[in-house]
């Protein structure tokens, strides 16, 4: 019994590793959909629905996993929410940039271009050590 | 899977949060729903698109739980939120139960090492008194003059030590607060993102 369950965790362990692989990529989608979201929020003040199809549309992610992401947000005062009344009917709960949310925008958006930027100097082959 | 066996789906897996928080998800969840449906889409599109409630449910558990240890300090808190981490995943069996068991061993220890050198000089205190007593049960072999001292220093030895193992505990608690919210931050949304 205890042999099998020893077995068990090391295939476990095992599969855990070699999916490390996309453990990275997930983090990187990760952290681009905190960046898009804010982005999103910095042009306009938008609900959960509206968020959710503009990043879904051109990132493949679980469309679930944007609310986690919202009200975590929420909780480090980087959005405020609000509801407001809608033509078809229900009101929608809306998401808004905070002042700090404001910054960490400016912030992830700088990162992110001067990332951009070096990689693609890679890409372009532009290494100047060769 | 339609609106409502995902919506029960998502209730059933958050059971034990504050109900204040289950009702904003849901109500989160449900206006999703409401929309997509107003835009054409069917609840079983939706539902298939949002992804698993269960893993969805058991982030946003682990951020709900790590969030109140960080707010309120308290041994129940930090034990709700290490479990709420192992929801995450099989692999936090390794990276937060293990610490977290060993950091807490490591206290009751240090707390049992306190609790020792304190009582330790409470009954040299009054040994001091009785010992010269009752010769019969006791043979202290330095004056008792001097051992009345010698214990009120162990004492204070003994109750600077408690002082320091709290100090010392509540260091620990919010280094591995950070570590759990820096561990779910880092695994959740696995099998989450496609």
């Amino acid at each position: 019994m205890y042999g099998t369950v020893c077995y068990y965790m090391l295939h476990e362990i095992a599969g855990k590793i070699t999916e490390g692989c996309d453990i990275m990529n997930i983090q990187f989608k990760k952290g681009v959909l905190e960046l898009c979201a804010l982005a999103l929020l910095a042009k306009k003040n938008r609900y959960g629905y509206e968020l959710v199809n503009e990043i879904s549309r051109s990132i493949s992610i679980s469309e679930g996993t944007i609310y986690p992401l919202l009200r975590r947000l929420k909780n480090d005062g980087y959005v405020t929410t609000y509801l407001q009344e809608s033509k078809e009917g229900a009101p929608r709960k809306y998401y808004q940039l905070t002042e700090s949310g404001k910054e960490m925008e400016r912030q992830l958006k700088e990162e992110w271009l001067n990332f951009v930027k070096q990689v693609n100097s890679f890409l372009k082959g532009g290494a100047k050590d060769e | 899977m339609n609106k409502k066996q995902f919506l029960e789906k998502m209730s059933s897996y958050l059971r034990g949060i504050p109900a204040e928080d289950e009702k904003d998800i849901i109500s989160d969840f449900k206006e999703h729903f409401e929309i997509g449906i107003q835009e054409g889409r069917t609840e079983e599109e939706l539902a298939e698109s949002l992804g698993d409630p269960k893993s969805l449910a058991n982030q946003l558990r682990a951020s709900l739980m790590v969030e109140q240890a960080e707010k309120n300090t308290s041994a129940a808190n930090i034990v709700r939120a290490v479990f709420a981490s192992l929801g995450l995943g099989f692999f936090n069996l390794i990276f937060v139960l293990g610490p977290f068991l060993v950091i807490a061993g490591v206290m009751v220890a240090l707390f049992a090492a306190a609790l020792g050198v304190t009582s330790a000089g409470i009954t040299g205190f009054f040994g001091s008194f009785f010992g010269p007593l009752f010769p019969q049960y006791f043979s202290i072999l330095v004056n008792p003059a001097v051992s009345i001292f010698i214990s009120i220093g162990v004492i204070c030895l003994g109750v600077l030590f408690f002082i320091g193992d709290i100090f010392l505990a509540k260091w620990l608690y919010r280094l591995f607060v950070m570590y759990i919210k820096f561990n779910a931050r880092i695994i959740t949304g696995r099998g989450q993102v496609k």
